[in-house]
């Protein structure tokens, strides 16, 4: 079981406040890690930090992606060595069509790795296939990316670009919030088909629910900029019959 | 793209007459006068300006009777030190009753030297019309272009996109599928 991600005494804040206050983290290939914390913990700064989104401020620490430095990347670059953020909100973007953005993004990754770009054909062909993993209607090509989507589609089209793009480390930033409970266990489903031996995700999330579709393999409480607490998957369970107050 | 001549266009228009003018990059000035009932005018523009570029667009619709309508989308798109200027006059005298008209002027700073001035003027004399305008300037959506980044595409190649799909919307508003499409491919060139 090889290391993908290191991250060490990590510091972060936005706005000259700081959020993150030390966060220690060993992510190996293969594993399913929650995050889980109350409001204001620092869960989504996180996210942010890792992807490199420039409203925050690394003031300390290190980050490592097998082995390279993850901080120096630009957020493109962080992306097509296979770092994936499912958006707590994802944005909308009108005028810009799925297919258009995601191919964009695809050839982008690929010609990273040193592929070819794929055809129109060859990219069509695996868009269909990907969108029936998450039950999505074939008028998504055409449409404006998120735009006019339901709650539970923006979702589900963040699982399928996830699909599309094949990260080693996806980061599922409350990709429960706002879903009802069908298309919860479709968003999960895809998650898990999704895994391999090789990748790895962090979800984080609020609730204990999405939990029982999407097993982890390790569960830490995030307090205060910190992780305060890392346990197996019975944590989640007992924090919800706890709260956070009796686990902290 | 680059700069063409001034268009300098005045149109009377005759009852039930239709008038759709499109200009691209160009400086211009347009009179429209309705002088009978039920007539259509629309104006479309795009201005994508750079460097020293400077360009007025001036439009001056006046509905002097009733039962027409009037549709204005002038969209400037402003990189480096460019100027735009767009002054809109919109008139409704007080016979042309049950006209519709919407003036929108919507611009896109590229760059903090980039300027913009915009002058709706609107002089509306009859009661029971159904009038709009509005007028924005602004600059790309950051959390889109950090949404695009996180997938992996450029900032650079970001930006285009953003840039284009402003820009299309008033290529899609060309009727004649040939010019469109060769418009659409020019657009779509710049960024693949």
């Amino acid at each position: 079981m090889s290391k993908l991600l290191e991250i060490k005494d990590l510091h972060a804040s936005i706005g000259g406040k700081e959020i993150l206050k030390g966060v220690n983290l060993v992510i190996n290939e293969g594993e399913v890690h929650a995050i889980m914390g109350p409001n204001g913990a620092g869960k989504s700064t996180l996210s942010a930090v890792l992807t490199g989104n420039p409203a925050y401020d690394v003031t300390g620490g290190e980050v490592y992606l097998k082995g390279e430095n993850l901080l120096t990347m630009e957020p493109e670059v962080r992306a097509r060595a296979g770092v994936f953020l499912s958006f707590q909100y994802p944005v909308e973007i009108p005028g810009v069509s799925m297919t258009n953005f995601m191919r964009t993004a695809l050839n982008a990754k690929r010609e990273y790795e040193g592929k070819e770009p794929l055809t129109a054909k060859e990219f069509l062909s695996l868009m269909r296939q990907k969108k029936k993993l998450l039950e999505l209607p074939d008028k998504l090509n055409n449409r404006s990316v998120n735009e006019g989507f339901s709650g539970g589609e923006k979702k589900k089209n963040e699982i399928f670009q996830m699909a599309m793009l094949e990260p080693c480390l996806s980061i599922l930033d409350e990709t429960d919030s706002g879903l009802d409970i069908d298309a919860l266990r479709i968003v999960a489903e895809g998650v898990n088909r999704l895994k391999t031996p090789h990748n790895a995700s962090i979800v984080i999330t609020h609730y204990q629910r999405l939990l029982d579709y999407i097993v982890p393999d390790f569960v830490h409480v995030l307090a205060d900029g910190k992780i305060v607490k890392t346990g197996d998957k019975t944590l989640a369970l007992e924090l919800e019959e706890r709260g956070y107050e009796g686990i902290i | 793209m680059f700069i063409n001549e001034p268009v300098n266009l005045q149109i009377d228009q005759e009852a039930g007459s239709h008038v759709k003018i499109h200009v691209i990059n160009a400086p211009f000035s347009i009179t429209v006068n309705q002088l009978e009932e039920g007539c259509k005018t629309e104006i479309y523009a795009l201005e994508n300006l750079h460097g020293e570029e400077n360009v007025t667009a001036e439009t001056h619709v006046t509905h002097a009777v009733g039962g027409g309508s009037s549709t204005q989308l002038i969209k400037f798109v402003l990189d480096d030190n460019a100027r735009g200027h767009f002054i809109g006059d919109l008139k409704i005298a007080p016979d042309a009753q049950q006209t519709e008209a919407h003036q929108t002027n919507r611009n896109l700073l590229l760059s903090e030297t980039a300027e913009m001035r915009t002058q709706p003027q609107l002089e509306i004399y009859a009661d029971d019309v159904k009038a709009t305008h509005g007028a924005s300037t602004g600059q790309l959506d950051e959390s889109a272009l950090f949404y695009m980044q996180q997938r992996g595409i450029d900032k650079q190649k970001a930006r285009q996109l953003l840039v284009n799909a402003f820009m299309k919307e008033i290529i899609e508003t060309i009727s004649d599928e040939k010019v469109k499409e060769r418009l659409l491919d020019t657009i779509d060139g710049i960024v693949q």
